[in-house]
């Protein structure tokens, strides 16, 4: 009987080993639980930059084959292609018009999704910085204002894509209110604005360009975004008419002295283009995603530049090439071949190359179609296979632009926007000083000058990514007619692949699976 | 007659307490190996000590019990009991104690191995009737003569033992007695004397006999008793595969236990799915329970070291493991000190086989791919993108590759150049030394495999000891250490990018794999003028022999246990157990590997450690009152696992090879290194009850408390019960009558098991934390990683069982069939929330599944005589798996691959792992060119459904193995088919083997059965050179085939040496074998890979797609098995 006790109280001390409350605890240690974060200033600071590459900025990632997200709108717009379509399907079905909630669901949500994880995560920073303890108030100030500018940026990507989109203000922090309904346009562009004065007016942020801001978003990044925002809702859908509120803030870029257009330089190679292609320093940017070699480098960019067959000739350190972002004929025709300098060869553009090693160096083979230059960077082909040349998305030049319509738009054609949009023109112009330039634009008809604006917008940033922005914002598509580089309206015209634009072309459909989880969504009209 | 109870051979059915217990004890001697009893020394070598005053009968016969192996039978009515001995007794063999114990009573005994009959002299029941001798010979099934058999004459005492030459001989045995014969795993006989003076028997293996046991979780139980389902694999039969891994082995064995080959990688695992997928987002890997301790990475373990697999199938059986039992039990019990006989046993298995590549893929070859080119180029005008390039011409005057009049160099194989014949040995020496009151083994493995591609290999080196112990009367001890290193070269077998599984094929055969001054071949050359635009590829054998995908993996598993001996049938077991993996990665990747590593270079360095331990203490009691036989079991559990990593983060730009991944420094551009840590616990309580009346009616209940810190904060404790009947028909009186019958036992079971599978802390929101490129360097960065859930719970199944066991005709058919129909619900789901929350799903228990088929399982002996015997097992089970419900409002979910339009689709009413893409509806002809142009397409191209659909799926309806083992006199013969019918695969590779010609190399099929204007009717697109004319590639239905099989899993012939003649020098046992495995596979027409089982993606639902794979070897074995 004794080992009988003995055992069984060896048995209950095992059951006593631990207490099973603690057991059974979880404690991470290499993730941090929400409840414990934002407990000072790092994390807020944190929260934040994470803002600066996911979202609208990710679009820019690139992979050789698919090109980038935010070339779809240069896809749909029928005037690129992309030499990997037969696999990237969504580029065949941009150009054919045939972009569909279920079988570009994918595409859609990649759209869709990337812009919602960003305004999360810009809701959960805007809800928590004002708590946050040991944050100063100006630095909560800016982090706010940052915050703000990331969840406009987002919002007004969505708002341009898909439409009145579900508007949502406060972090999800529990499984409350997860079906919403669609807002309508004119409240998100509401919210945009809100966010966008906010930053502007009340961030307390650098007034300077974004490399020389410690690379952090500036108030001048936050009014080029503010003026474009404007510059929209004057146009379609809204129609609100804002093109007074869109020139005032791109003036005041234009009349700060801390910004400032790139000028040409003595030789072809230091032009202002090619200038944009290798500087990543310059007081013309406003709004750029940075890259970096060991960081996060632009992988694929500097292959667009080459057709594919350039991957066997052994020139570069890159294994495939393609012209993932191909202008057609059709759009390159808005150029004047002999006088516009971005037209030249080595500048935005490029026709031919000449091997640099190899028992063919010195041969000069000439490509069939017109290949981009904009993202040559021989420093990545040739050696290190990292790209690491910043990518703009709102440069001064654009605010030029911007300002031009919106006066034309709000005061008629003066000789203010005519200033502006000969300062661009004559930046390019091979034998036109700025003051011809101006002239002649003076004589132009309002819309005559309007469209010269929108022409110029298509040469001076035809491989930022812009195009679509201004076709469905406009309704009018750039085409040749008899020869001549015109626009004719969207609706009913057709595409160099033989589609012609209806109505709903102007807005991508919701994805799919976004339709089916949540039964609160109507799909947009047509799909 | 008197018939009261009597001797019914070794196994007494006297029903009483004390005898019930001998009974159990030889039940546990069973089941660790004794059941063939050799005809050995043990009863002479064997010395007792005692020493006794005053002591009752029955205590000394427990001490020698306890002190030995011997195990006595008898009847208490006939020898007294309680008789009071005084003894004292130094180093006596067994017939010594016994005639000093009972000297000067009228017991006698007789001793057979270990085993003892205690009787009383002359004590016979009837004296009125005529008595006579009666003598005669026992044999096995085979002729040859068994000794030690107990011959009993049917209701007395009277009896005796066979002698070595199987020979008896009974004395005054009444003319109308009945004999009884009856030996450890025979079938028991009666036969009446009936006047007859020589009676010769032939004694049945009992294959399926009652006195089974089979391990249940936590103890051992009698075959019979068990209500549930379990299946068995013995030692031998794993063993058969001369593989690596011991699931390989296990493949076809057991019904409804269904294990996916993938690849022919020797690091390729196994996949194993018992009765169906239960889950979407979890595991749907087993529970791996190796000797009482749960264990990871059981791929590694060395099946040498195996002595029998269980594994728990249906609730019943699954429910004392609880939560994580749902997706089956695997219960392993490797080999110890004991179960070869007496004194020392050392035995040595060796293997040496060669691995072939076994089908070649009917490539282009140089002249092929030429013409496929012209052809390419030919069709320029046809294609809109490339009409501005029509009469361009291929170029041919690049001298490294063509002669001077354009021909090719070069004819290159690849398939030929980048496998090998793989050789590889295994070499097991095991030591196994039965003392008086221990037992010790030692057990020593080195496997090398080679894989048939260059460079990849596995090793292991595994040692293994046991310690297994009786100390005291109430105590035992079992201990088992094992420590198992292995390392290994892989080959990368995911992904879509151009490495050597992919590039074998696609390297196009007119490059060389070296060109003449010494250089390593690529798609890309310098100043290469070809104008083909080659996609870019390192050549495959550069890559092989230069990149290395170094994995070491060192296991230390083991386990110690105290059971004492509480009291009569009650015993309390503690034991605890640890499973530490400690891993490490070392991989590096050359700068000068085009489209994989260059011109920078890799190498990366994770380490990555999981320490398991666990503690399980629990009490089991055993009684038998009258016919009424209990076993019951209550315990409790805690266990622990934490994974710890560390990661030195990618290194790149290399400007030299020559430090591989031993001098990261070297690099120049490191990436941020990284760690994570992790820890689930789980503390259970578990009770189990079984009771059997009479052998005919069985129940048994099972319950499990589970609490483990992956469910949420508000579930912690979950409960898994489960309850299982049977009727053992034929032991009814009724079916006494019907001779053919052996055993028929109808069983049922229903009850829950769970599956706690799911990430840790996801219960709880987190913030990632990393960092983001900003101002030219690192800044932190964090965001949330998910929204909380903290009422998360465990997934659970229900299962409902139905099955029987059949055997006739004197079992030599047998029959086992089982039901199932399991309902998963409250699956562990991501569930799909709006994205506009920021999140795309929650993990929460939405979501249904079922699974329900049939598991059976069929053995035959059909010849059987004194040389020859021929016996069939057919394997099967059949699944049906279907998604019940998903989500809030029951969304479709994509998962894997998405690759050209490629998807698997979760959808409601659709097996799991359905294949989601178009539907090819042929190729557009001439004179659809107006309807193909709206698509935007031109005759030759694909004509596809405009929606996607369900166009196959990866999990097969039947699965099963067809096994025909033959003896004559030495040698024997098995031939192991294995099948799988009903299931698709989806060749996603034809996307570049088919689709994108030009580029790279594809197959032949298409020169000729692509489409022309004279060739319309036919499913592959015309030729279209994809680097200037662009392409059309979808993954549609054109691309999956029947993936239905059957493979000639294993050949093999056997030889094993006489007994007799081996003795003479010193051997006990040798046999020698030769065998193929994976001999021939038959598969559909359709498919043009090497093996239609495989995957790509290593999710849950990638069954059956994949891009390119590793192909599976023809294996040449030639094996022996020594034991001295």
């Amino acid at each position: 009987m004794k080992k009988i006790l003995y055992f069984s109280a060896l048995c209950l001390s095992l059951i006593g080993l631990n207490s099973c409350e603690d057991f059974l605890k979880e404690e991470p240690r290499s993730q941090i639980s929400v409840s414990q974060f934002y407990a000072n200033a790092a994390d807020a600071n944190s929260a934040v930059n994470n803002l600066y590459r996911n979202g609208f900025p990710s679009f820019y990632n690139a992979s050789v084959y698919a090109g980038t997200t935010a070339m779809y709108g240069g896809y749909i717009s029928g005037l690129f292609d992309n030499q990997y379509k037969g696999q990237e399907k969504i580029v065949q079905d941009c150009q054919n018009l045939a972009v569909d909630p279920v079988v570009n669901n994918g595409n859609m949500l990649t759209l869709w999704q990337n812009c919602y994880i960003a305004i999360g995560r810009a809701n959960n920073a805007i809800k928590y910085i004002p708590t946050t303890p040991g944050l100063a108030a100006a630095d909560a100030n800016k982090l706010m204002a940052e915050a703000k500018f990331f969840r406009a940026l987002n919002y007004f990507h969505l708002v341009k894509m898909f439409g009145g989109v579900p508007k949502i203000t406060d972090p999800y922090e529990s499984l409350e209110n997860l079906y919403i309904e669609k807002a309508s346009v004119a409240d998100i562009y509401a919210l945009i604005v809100e966010d966008l004065k906010f930053a502007v007016e009340q961030g307390g942020l650098a007034d300077l360009p974004m490399p020389k801001n410690g690379y952090r978003i500036s108030k001048g990044s936050a009014s080029a975004l503010l003026a474009d925002v404007y510059l929209n809702m004057s146009g379609a859908p809204l129609n609100g008419n804002k093109y007074a509120e869109a020139a005032t803030v791109a003036k005041s870029l234009i009349n700060n002295s801390n910004y400032a257009l790139i000028q040409n330089g003595s030789t072809p190679e230091t032009s202002a283009y090619n200038t944009l292609r290798t500087s990543d320093n310059e007081n013309e940017y406003l709004y750029v995603i940075e890259y970096d070699p060991s960081i996060a480098n632009g992988s694929a960019r500097p292959t667009f530049c080459f057709p594919n067959e350039a991957a066997t000739w052994g020139e570069f350190t890159y294994s495939i090439c393609n012209l993932a972002y191909r202008p057609v004929s059709q759009i390159l025709a808005v150029y004047d071949k002999t006088n516009d300098l971005r037209a030249q060869e080595k500048q935005y553009f490029h026709t031919k190359y000449t091997f640099t090693k190899g028992a063919r160096k010195g041969e000069t083979v000439t490509f069939t179609d017109v290949a981009p230059y904009f993202w040559f960077e021989p420093n990545a082909l040739y050696t290190t296979n990292k790209s690491e040349k910043d990518q703009a998305h709102y440069r001064l030049a654009e605010m030029y632009l911007i300002a031009a319509e919106a006066i034309a738009q709000s005061s008629g054609v003066n000789a203010e926007a005519a200033g502006y949009l000969a300062t661009i023109q004559a930046r390019a112009s091979m034998n036109k000083t700025k003051a011809e330039i101006t002239t002649a634009l003076m004589a132009l008809s309002k819309d005559e000058f309007i469209k010269e604006v929108w022409k110029e917008k298509i040469r001076e940033l035809i491989f930022e990514n812009k195009i679509w922005n201004d076709i469905t914002r406009t309704k009018m598509y750039p085409t040749v007619k008899d020869g001549v580089f015109t626009f004719v309206p969207l609706v009913g015209a057709t595409n160099p692949w033989g589609k012609t634009f209806t109505e709903k072309n102007l807005l991508f459909p919701i994805p799919n699976d976004e339709m089916q989880r949540n039964p609160k969504l109507v799909q947009n009209p047509g799909y | 007659m008197k018939k009261k109870s009597g001797f019914r051979g070794i196994i007494p059915l006297i029903w009483d307490k004390k005898c019930f217990r001998i009974m159990r004890l030889t039940i546990l001697f069973l089941f660790v190996g004794l059941m063939q009893v050799s005809a050995s020394l043990y009863s002479q070598s064997t010395k007792i000590n005692l020493d006794f005053r005053n002591t009752r009968v029955v205590d000394v016969l427990e001490a020698i019990e306890n002190q030995s192996e011997f195990r006595f039978a008898y009847s208490a009515e006939y020898i007294d009991l309680n008789r009071k001995v005084d003894l004292d007794v130094k180093g006596k063999n067994i017939e010594q104690t016994l005639s000093i114990i009972f000297d000067g009573t009228n017991v006698k005994y007789s001793i057979n191995d270990r085993h003892i009959m205690l009787f009383q002299e002359g004590k016979s029941a009837a004296a009125s009737q005529q008595q006579k001798t009666v003598s005669g010979k026992v044999t096995d099934s085979s002729g040859g003569p068994l000794p030690g058999v107990s011959v009993v004459v049917k209701g007395t005492t009277s009896g005796t033992i066979s002698d070595a030459d199987g020979n008896f001989s009974l004395t005054n045995v009444p003319a109308n007695a009945t004999l009884q014969f009856s030996f450890v795993g025979m079938k028991s006989q009666e036969v009446a004397v009936a006047n007859k003076t020589h009676i010769n028997v032939s004694m049945q293996d009992e294959t399926i006999g009652l006195d089974e046991v089979v391990a249940v979780g936590y103890g051992v139980q009698r075959k019979s008793d068990v209500a549930g389902s379990v299946g068995v694999t013995t030692s031998e039969q794993l063993l058969k595969s001369s593989s690596f891994n011991a699931l390989q082995g296990l493949k076809g064995k057991v019904s409804g236990v269904n294990i996916f080959t993938n690849s022919g990688n020797p690091s390729g695992n196994a996949r194993v799915i018992i009765r169906g997928i239960n889950s979407i987002n979890t595991s749907s890997n087993p529970l791996y329970v190796v000797d009482g301790v749960q264990m990871s990475d059981f791929q590694f373990i060395n099946p040498n070291d195996i002595e029998r697999i269980e594994v728990l199938k249906d609730a019943s059986a699954a429910a004392i493991y609880g939560a994580r039992g749902a997706n089956g039990v695997i219960l392993v019990t490797t080999k110890r000190g004991s179960g070869q006989g007496d004194g020392v046993t050392v035995s040595y298995d060796g293997w040496i086989s060669v691995g072939v590549l076994a089908k070649k893929v009917d490539l282009m070859n140089a002249e092929e791919f030429m013409k496929m080119e012209d052809i390419g180029f030919a069709n320029f005008a046809k294609y809109p993108q490339s009409a501005k390039y029509a009469g361009r011409v291929v170029d041919r005057s690049d001298p490294l590759l063509f002669d001077a009049s354009g021909k090719p160099l070069y004819d290159t194989d690849w398939q030929d150049e980048v496998t090998r014949d793989a050789v590889s040995h295994s070499h097991q020496l095991s030591i196994q030394q039965q003392g008086k009151t221990s037992s010790v083994g030692a057990f020593v493995n080195y496997t090398d495999q080679e894989g048939i591609m260059l460079n990849s290999y596995l090793k292991r080196m595994n040692v293994k000891m046991t310690y297994d112990a009786n100390p005291k009367p109430w105590l035992s001890t079992g201990m088992n250490l094992m420590v198992n290193h292995t390392w290994a070269n892989d080959i990368d077998e995911t992904g879509g990018g151009q490495t050597a599984r992919r590039t074998m094929w696609e390297m196009p055969a007119i490059i060389p794999v070296k060109f003449p001054d010494g250089r390593w071949s690529s798609s890309q050359f310098t100043g290469n003028k070809l104008n083909l635009g080659l996609e870019a590829m390192s050549n495959p054998v550069h890559e092989l022999t230069t990149r290395k995908m170094n994995r070491f993996k060192t296991k230390l598993f083991g386990n110690g246990s105290l059971t004492f001996h509480l009291m009569e049938g009650l015993d309390l077991k503690t034991q605890i157990g640890v499973d530490a993996n400690l891993n490490k990665d070392k991989n590096f990747s050359p700068n000068d590997l085009i489209n994989i590593s260059s011109p920078n270079g890799s190498a990366n360095i994770s380490t990555y450690d999981n320490l398991y331990w666990q503690e399980e203490t629990f009490l089991t009691y055993n009684t038998m009152i009258k016919k009424h036989r209990i076993n019951a079991l209550a315990g409790l559990s805690w266990s622990q696992s934490t994974w710890a990593n560390s990661n030195t983060g990618t290194v790149t730009g290399f400007s030299t090879n020559f430090f591989g991944y031993d001098n990261l420094g070297a690099g120049t551009t490191p990436a941020a290194p990284s760690s994570d840590w992790n820890r689930w616990a789980m503390n259970s309580y578990f009770v189990r009850g079984s009771y059997n009346y009479n052998d005919k009616y069985l129940a048994t209940v099972t319950a499990r408390m589970d609490g483990s810190s992956r469910f949420g904060m508000n579930n912690h404790y979950g409960f898994f019960p489960s309850a299982a009947l049977g009727w053992v028909i034929s032991n009814e009186n009724f079916m006494k009558g019907i001779s053919w019958l052996n055993t028929l036992k109808l069983h049922t079971s229903y009850g829950r098991t769970g599956s706690s599978e799911i990430g840790v802390y996801s219960t709880l929101a987190t913030i990632s934390s990393g960092t983001v490129l900003l101002n030219n360097g690192r800044g932190a960065s964090t965001n949330v990683a998910r929204l909380a859930n903290p009422d998360l719970q465990w997934e659970k199944t229900d299962q409902f069982d139905f099955g029987f066991n059949l055997s006739v005709f004197n079992n030599r058919v047998n029959l086992d069939m089982d039901y199932y129909h399991k309902l998963t619900s409250d699956l562990l789901l991501a569930r799909p929330i709006p994205y506009t929350t920021g999140f795309s799903s929650v993990t929460d228990n939405i979501g249904e599944v079922s699974n329900r088929g049939l598991d059976i399982l069929v053995n035959t002996t059909n010849i059987k005589t004194k040389d020859f015997t021929w016996e069939t097992t057919l394997n099967t089970n059949y699944n049906t798996n279907r998604i019940e419900k998903l989500g809030k409002n029951n969304e479709d979910i994509l998962t894997s691959p998405g690759f050209v339009g490629g998807n698997v689709i979760l959808r409601v009413g659709e097996s799991l792992s359905s294949f989601y893409g178009y539907r090819r509806l042929g190729t557009w002809s001439v004179a659809e060119a107006a309807e193909a142009a709206k698509v935007g397409a031109v005759p030759g191209q694909a004509k596809r459904s405009a929606a996607r659909e369900i166009i196959g799926k990866g999990l097969p309806d039947w699965t099963g193995s067809l096994i025909n083992t033959f003896r004559y006199k030495n040698w024997d013969l098995t031939c192991d088919l294995q099948f799988v019918y009903g299931v698709d695969t989806w060749q996603l590779y034809f996307h570049s083997m088919e689709d994108r010609s030009g580029i790279a190399n594809g197959f032949a099929t298409i020169l000729y059965n692509g489409w022309t204007e004279t060739n319309q009717n036919t499913m592959v697109q015309q030729i279209r050179q994809q680097n200037y004319a662009g392409q059309d590639s979808q993954a549609d239905s054109h691309w999956v085939c029947d993936g239905s099989y059957i493979r000639g899993n294993l050949i093999q012939l056997g030889y094993t040496f006489d007994k007799k003649a081996l003795t003479k020098y010193g051997f006990k046992k040798l046999r020698a074998y030769a065998s193929v495995s994976n001999a021939f596979i038959v598969d559909s027409k359709d498919f043009l890979g090497y093996d239609p089982e495989a995957v790509s993606n290593g999710d849950q639902f990638g069954q059956n797609i994949f891009f390119y794979q590793y192909p599976k070897p023809r294996t040449f074995t030639f094996g022996v098995n020594v034991s001295f």
